[in-house]
């Protein structure tokens, strides 16, 4: 047995040799594509102006960064750091609208699924307020707080809040009626039961609420940015493409896709499927 | 008294028809527009710049629609979505099938359809408009690639679930590889294309909103961006009123039934 086979052997113990294939095998067609854009700079295809060099994207970091007094500056959010403060006021609206809109979604969304003509009622308004899609609100949303981070925080925050607000008002009527009153004839309070059956009962339903305002509403953020704002990595891709600058758009993209992959995959998918194996009893797929 | 007289009575019937069905909605739908038409007279300064009641908002449709303007954007919008939405889910059903068929080709695709998937179409417009200009084209491709990606994974995903022990079962009785796809493959994946067609076509409508925006190409979405520009409000909510019992009808009333009859009637192989 040669030393090769046996690394090769000790690889494939380690890490499984399923998902060993698996990534091999995937990561197939994205190197593909990363060498054809790298042939594209040779043999010229397609003009740079339409395709930029991949080292230009690259080097497009270093030249929005490139007045940056420091790593400190760049999160005091220095004006200099063109390309983080892109990225942090994105995310920070992300993180501001998430604060203030799921607490609130939560708590609105339990109130009206308890009483169920109240729901009853309250299901259309959340079934419109979804489908009015968070992009429709930008011209209205510029009318009312003008060009600016407002309005931007405004349209993630709309989406967020009745997205969170619908999913955990089916969330808690799917809950059954039987462990409501269970925990009644045990002397339980209103209290008890929203801290004890109506909250985790909701749970599953209010993290699929949570991946999917994510999903929705980072889109619709950088529609807003991009129409009705003025900073945000959807504002700079949006600027850049005006003045022909393609490295810079091509380097947003990634950018938007990175963080969104990132924390889907990373944060709310492992939560997910962590929160349906431990209050999953009343609702389980499959 | 029983049951039954109390059922009988007037005041039952009323709080029956208030609390279910239509009635319900009935009442829901005067409610908001007196509480609009109260916030809009009583609690807004300036109502019509900041939020129009709901007469001036019919009053601007029936101006709109004297106008023709109204029809012509309404329409130039179902026809982008129904044209760049069809073809995106004509193409992506064959192709995730074809992709589908092989599991090593399976494999090394999956990942990169995941990846363009998350990539929103609204992300790449810029780039597309580098490409192509601010022009009719660029919201197709816009269009296309929403829901092309969308409905590729799900049936990609769909035929790669369908359990292994059904195309042998179906090979041992001497099918041929055509009949495996059309017998098996094809409906075992029938839920997971009814699933992403929805999806695809959510995700194309709201593409559609946006390319016609940024690109300023007449429509809905345009019709909106430019209330906003000439200060028209009540143009805004009317076109947002629109927007969303478009995609209520469109969700609601086709995509939603679609995609619970095909699983009730293909989803054996999912369970």
């Amino acid at each position: 047995m040669t030393t090769l086979s046996k690394v090769s052997i000790a690889i494939q113990k380690r890490f499984g040799r399923q998902r060993l294939r698996k990534t091999i095998l995937g990561s197939i067609p994205f190197i593909v594509l990363i060498s054809l854009w790298e042939l594209n700079t040779h043999f010229v295809w397609f003009e740079p102006i339409e395709i930029p060099p991949l080292s230009h994207v690259w080097e497009a970091i270093f030249f929005l960064q490139s007045d940056c007094p420091g790593f400190v500056a760049a999160f005091e959010g220095h004006y200099e750091c063109q390309l983080s403060n892109h990225i942090l006021s994105s995310l920070g609206r992300v993180v501001l609208a998430g604060v203030v809109g799921i607490p609130c979604g939560i708590a609105f969304g339990i109130l009206a699924g308890m009483n169920r003509v109240v729901s009853g009622y309250l299901e259309p308004v959340g079934i419109f307020m979804n489908s009015v899609s968070g992009i429709a609100w930008i011209p209205l949303a510029i009318v009312w707080f003008g060009v600016g981070w407002e309005t931007t925080l405004f349209i993630m925050l709309n989406t967020i809040f009745w997205l969170i607000f619908f999913n955990t008002m089916m969330g808690v009527r799917a809950v059954p009626k039987v462990l409501v009153h269970g925990v009644q004839t045990m002397g339980g309070s209103y209290l008890d039961t929203i801290r004890h059956v109506y909250f985790p009962g909701a749970m599953p339903a209010i993290i699929t609420g949570m991946r999917m305002s994510l999903g929705f509403g980072w889109r619709a953020l950088i529609a807003a940015e991009m129409i009705g704002g003025d900073s945000g990595l959807g504002f700079m891709i949006f600027v850049s493409a005006v003045e022909f600058k393609t490295e810079e758009v091509f380097l947003g993209v990634i950018l938007i896709s990175l963080i969104y992959l990132i924390s889907d995959r990373w944060m709310l998918v492992p939560l997910e499927k962590w929160t349906i194996e431990r209050w999953g009893l009343v609702w389980k797929p499959t | 008294m029983t049951s039954i007289d109390y059922q009988q009575t007037r005041r039952f019937k009323l709080k029956k028809f208030a609390t279910e069905g239509a009635g319900r909605l009935i009442i829901f739908l005067i409610g908001s527009v007196v509480l609009w038409a109260f916030i809009s007279a009583f609690v807004v300064e300036r109502p019509d710049r900041y939020l129009p009641s709901p007469l001036s908002v019919i009053l601007s449709s029936a101006d709109m629609l004297y106008k023709g303007s109204l029809l012509s954007f309404y329409s130039d919008t179902l026809f982008r979505l129904v044209f760049g939405g069809s073809i995106g889910i004509l193409i992506g059903i064959p192709v995730g099938l074809l992709l589908g068929l092989n599991r090593t080709v399976a494999d090394m695709f999956y990942p990169l359809l995941n990846f363009f998937q998350s990539v929103s179409g609204i992300a790449i417009f810029p780039v597309i408009v580098i490409w192509f200009g601010n022009s009719d084209t660029t919201v197709l491709i816009v269009i296309l690639y929403t829901s092309f990606f969308p409905i590729t994974f799900n049936v990609l995903s769909g035929v790669r679930a369908v359990p292994v022990r059904y195309i042998q079962a179906a090979r041992t009785l001497g099918a041929s590889r055509m009949q495996v796809v059309r017998d098996v493959l094809l409906p075992g994946a029938m839920p997971s294309i009814a699933v992403g067609t929805r999806l695809s076509i959510g995700f194309a409508w709201r593409a559609v909103i946006a390319g016609e925006m940024l690109a300023g190409r007449p429509g809905l979405g345009n019709m909106i961006f430019s209330g906003q520009e000439f200060d028209n409000t009540a143009q805004i909510i009317l076109g947002m009123v629109m927007i969303g019992i478009t995609w209520i009808v469109l969700d609601h009333f086709l995509l939603r039934p679609l995609e619970a009859d095909t699983i009730e009637r293909w989803g054996l192989v999912q369970r």
